[in-house]
C-alpha cells in the first residue's frame, strides 16, 4: 500500500454524504438530486444516515435539504466564506466531511462542483470518479460502484475505491431524478464554524449576455431539433428554431456548429456536451460521431436528416430521412402548419 | 516568471476518431496521436504570459515515451524546455496518481514556479481533476475557466467564465498558483518546423529513478480508484426505417411521423 496514505478504520466510516451547491440563496436541483440517489445507497447499506454539506447557508436551506432526504445538515458558517472560492470551499467542505467521516461523498458536477471535487478528494487523500452515470453498493463490502461512460460511450466502466474512504464520486445535473419533497421529514441540523487563510478573493462577476435563441434548454426539453456542421450557416439554425417551435422544443447543436460559432456551447450535445433524454430527437446535418451519439441514446426516437445514407447517424436512427434539409424542413414547416390550422 | 504548463499526448479531436465495437477500444492505426493536443490552448495562454513578461514555459507530460512527438510540437510552438516523465511504473495511473507524479516533477525541475496552466479537461478522459489535484498536492490556490490573466505582483487577475451559470468573474489569487484555461479561449499560434528540428536539445525525459517517487504510490497501485468491471453500453435498438423521395413527399411523411409520436398535437393546444 502507498506510503503516502494514512492508515485508516474504514469501520469508523458511515453513511452517505452530499454537497449541496447553492446558487444564491437556492439550492441547486443537482444537489437535490444525489440526495436522492444518496437515501437509495443508503438503504441498501442497512439503513445509515444521509448527511448534506451546505456552506454559508441559511437555515431555509438546511430545512429544504431535509425535506428532500437529509437526515442531517452540516451549515459551515463563516462570514468569509459568504461569497465562494475554489480553494477555500474546497478546505472548508474538506474539513467537515474528515470530521464526520462518511463512507461515500456525491458532488454534482456543475461547473463549480467539478472545480471543487478532485480537491476535496485530494485533501483527504482519497480517490474520486467524474461524471458517474448510474451509482450502486456491494452490501457485504460496502464498496461504491462509480459507474460511468468510457470509450466514447460505447462501454461503460465499473470503479471502484477498495482501500480508501470516503469513496467520492461527481455525477452531472439531470442524470438521476429530483426526490420528491416532503415536509413531513425531520432531521438535525448542526452548525460548523471551520476557519480559512484567504488565498483566493473574488473581485467582480457579471452575468454574460450570450447571444442564443430564444428557446429552453436542451436538457429540460421534450423534442430537440440539433442541426451539425451540414447546415452550412447560422441561417439554417433559423429554421431548425421554427421547426422546434412548432413541435413545442428547443434547438441543439454538435459540436462542429459550436465550434463554427452558430450556437452556443450550452447547446452541444454529446460526450463533452450535454446527455439528453427527449421523446423525439431529430438531427439535421449532423454525421453522427459516436461522441454526439452518446448524448442522446437514450432518446425516445431518432430522426436523421441527411443527404448521405450511410452516414452513422442514420443507422442510429429510427427515421433515417434521406435528403437535403434546405429542401425538406421548409416542406416539413408548411406540413405541419396545414395539418395545425 | 516561470511558467509550466502540463499537457497530456492525446488522440486529436476530430471526427476521424473511431472505436472497434468488437474490444471497445480505441483504433489508434493511422490517427496522428502526438500531432495534435487538446491542451493547445494551455499552451498558447502559457506563451502569452510569457511573452508579456518575460521568463520561460515549461511544458511536462506524463506520458509513454512516445509523447515526446507531442512535447516536440509544443517546443515548435515557442516553448523554451519540456519534460516527459515516463516510466513503467507511471502506466495505469488514476488522477490521484498521474498528479502526483507531475507535481513531484514540477517541484523537482521547477521548484521556483510562479504558475502552472493546464487545460480545461483531456479529451480521453474528461475529469478535469489534474489541475485541481495539482494544486492540492503543490499547496498552492487554483482557478478553473480562466480566459485571461494578468500578473500584479505576487497576485494574478485572472478572468474566467462558467458556461453553465452564463457568468465572468474575476478573482484574484495569490502566487505561486495553478490555473485550467477554459476550452476554445485561445487562438494556438502554429508549430514553427525550424525550432521543432531543434527540439530535442530543449527536451529532457525523467523517469523514477530520477523522482525516486515510493513504487506503490504511482502508477496502477498508486490509485486509490481502480475499474473492475467493462460492460458494453446497453441502449435501445432503432427501427432503421428510410424515409427517401421527393422533398414534398419525405415531408408529408415526416410531418406523418411527428403527429404519431404526438408531439404535433401538444403545441396546437398552445396556439
Ligand atoms: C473526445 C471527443 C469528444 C467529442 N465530443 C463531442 C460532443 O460532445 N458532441 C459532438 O457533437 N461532437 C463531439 N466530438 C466531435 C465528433 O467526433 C464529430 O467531429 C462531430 O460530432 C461532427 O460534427 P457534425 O456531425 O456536425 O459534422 P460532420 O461530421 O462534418 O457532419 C456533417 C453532416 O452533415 C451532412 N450534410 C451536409 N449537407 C447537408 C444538407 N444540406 N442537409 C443535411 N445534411 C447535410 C453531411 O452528410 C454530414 O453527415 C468529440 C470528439 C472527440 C474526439
Ligand atoms: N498525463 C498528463 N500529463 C500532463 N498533463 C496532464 C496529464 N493528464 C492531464 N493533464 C493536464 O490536466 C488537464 C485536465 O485533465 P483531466 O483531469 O484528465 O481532464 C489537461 O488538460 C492537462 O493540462
Amino acid at each position: 500500500m502507498c506510503s503516502l496514505w494514512p492508515p485508516i478504520d474504514k469501520s469508523l466510516y458511515n453513511g452517505v454524504w452530499v454537497y449541496l451547491e447553492r446558487d444564491g440563496h437556492k439550492l441547486k436541483d443537482v444537489g437535490l438530486e444525489l440526495l436522492g440517489k444518496a437515501r437509495e445507497l443508503a438503504a441498501k447499506l442497512g439503513g445509515v444516515e444521509v448527511g448534506a454539506v451546505l456552506v454559508a447557508a441559511g437555515r431555509e436551506l438546511a430545512q429544504e435539504a431535509i425535506y428532500h432526504g437529509a437526515d442531517r445538515v452540516v451549515l459551515i458558517e463563516n462570514p468569509e466564506l459568504e461569497t465562494y472560492t475554489p480553494v477555500e470551499y474546497a478546505k472548508a467542505i474538506a474539513t467537515v466531511v474528515q470530521k464526520y467521516k462518511p463512507e461515500i461523498f456525491l458532488i454534482g458536477a456543475t461547473k463549480r462542483g467539478r472545480e471543487l471535487a478532485a480537491y476535496i478528494a485530494n485533501s483527504l487523500t482519497t480517490g474520486i470518479t467524474a461524471d458517474c452515470t448510474a451509482l450502486d453498493v456491494e452490501p457485504q463490502t460496502r464498496d461504491l460502484h462509480q459507474i460511468r461512460p468510457t470509450f466514447g460511450g460505447t462501454q461503460l466502466a465499473i470503479i471502484k475505491t477498495p482501500h480508501r474512504r470516503p469513496q467520492m464520486a461527481s455525477v452531472r445535473p439531470g442524470v438521476f431524478p429530483k426526490p420528491p419533497r416532503d415536509v413531513g421529514r425531520v432531521g438535525e441540523i448542526v452548525v460548523e464554524r471551520v476557519e480559512v487563510e484567504r488565498k483566493t478573493r473574488l473581485l467582480a462577476r457579471e452575468r454574460r449576455v450570450e447571444i442564443d435563441v430564444d428557446l429552453p434548454p436542451v436538457e429540460s426539453s421534450e423534442v430537440v431539433v440539433a442541426g451539425g456542421r451540414g447546415l452550412g450557416s447560422g441561417e439554417g439554425f433559423k429554421l431548425l428554431a421554427e421547426l422546434a417551435k412548432l413541435l413545442g422544443g428547443t434547438v441543439g447543436a454538435s459540436l462542429m456548429a459550436v465550434r463554427a460559432g452558430w450556437v452556443p456551447h450550452s447547446r452541444q450535445i454529446g460526450q463533452t456536451g450535454k446527455t439528453i433524454r427527449p421523446k423525439v430527437y431529430i438531427a439535421v446535418g449532423v454525421s453522427g460521431a459516436i461522441q454526439h451519439i452518446m448524448g442522446v441514446m437514450e432518446s425516445k426516437t431518432i430522426i436523421a436528416i441527411n443527404p448521405d445514407p450511410n452516414a452513422p447517424i442514420m443507422k442510429n436512427a429510427d427515421y433515417a430521412v434521406v435528403g437535403d434539409y434546405k429542401e425538406i424542413i421548409p416542406a416539413l414547416l408548411e406540413e405541419l402548419r396545414k395539418y395545425l390550422s | 516568471m516561470k511558467f509550466v504548463v502540463l499537457t497530456k499526448a492525446a488522440v486529436p479531436l476530430s471526427s476521424a476518431i473511431r472505436i472497434d465495437p468488437k474490444t471497445g477500444t480505441l483504433v489508434r492505426e493511422g490517427v496522428p496521436l502526438t500531432a495534435n493536443v487538446w491542451d493547445r490552448d494551455a499552451v498558447e495562454f502559457a506563451l502569452e504570459m510569457r511573452d508579456r513578461y518575460g521568463g520561460e514555459v515549461v511544458a511536462i507530460s506524463m506520458a509513454p515515451p512516445t509523447g515526446i512527438l507531442a512535447l516536440e510540437s509544443l517546443i515548435g510552438m515557442g516553448v523554451d524546455r519540456a519534460i516527459l516523465a515516463s516510466d513503467r511504473a507511471f502506466a495505469g495511473a488514476d488522477t490521484w496518481a498521474t498528479a502526483h507524479v507531475l507535481a513531484k516533477t514540477i517541484e523537482k525541475y521547477v521548484p521556483d514556479f510562479d504558475l502552472v496552466v493546464t487545460g480545461e479537461e483531456t479529451i480521453d478522459s474528461t475529469t478535469a481533476h489534474i489541475g485541481a489535484q495539482t494544486a492540492s498536492w503543490l499547496g498552492v490556490p487554483y482557478l478553473y475557466y480562466v480566459y485571461n490573466a494578468e500578473v500584479r505582483g505576487r497576485t494574478l487577475i485572472a478572468k474566467r467564465f462558467l458556461e453553465d451559470e452564463g457568468v465572468d468573474e474575476v478573482y484574484e489569487l495569490k502566487m505561486p498558483a495553478v490555473i485550467s484555461v477554459l476550452r476554445s479561449s485561445q487562438i494556438p499560434r502554429e508549430v514553427k518546423l525550424s525550432r521543432k528540428l531543434t527540439a530535442r536539445e530543449h527536451l529532457q525525459i525523467v523517469d523514477n529513478s530520477k523522482l525516486g517517487l515510493d513504487q506503490d504510490c504511482v502508477g496502477l497501485r498508486g490509485s486509490p480508484t481502480m475499474v473492475v468491471g467493462m460492460s458494453p453500453a446497453a441502449y435501445p435498438p432503432r427501427k432503421r426505417i428510410v424515409i427517401s423521395g421527393a422533398p414534398g413527399e419525405v415531408a408529408k411523411k415526416v410531418a406523418e411521423v411527428l403527429r404519431e409520436l404526438g408531439v404535433v398535437c401538444a403545441v396546437s393546444g398552445l396556439q
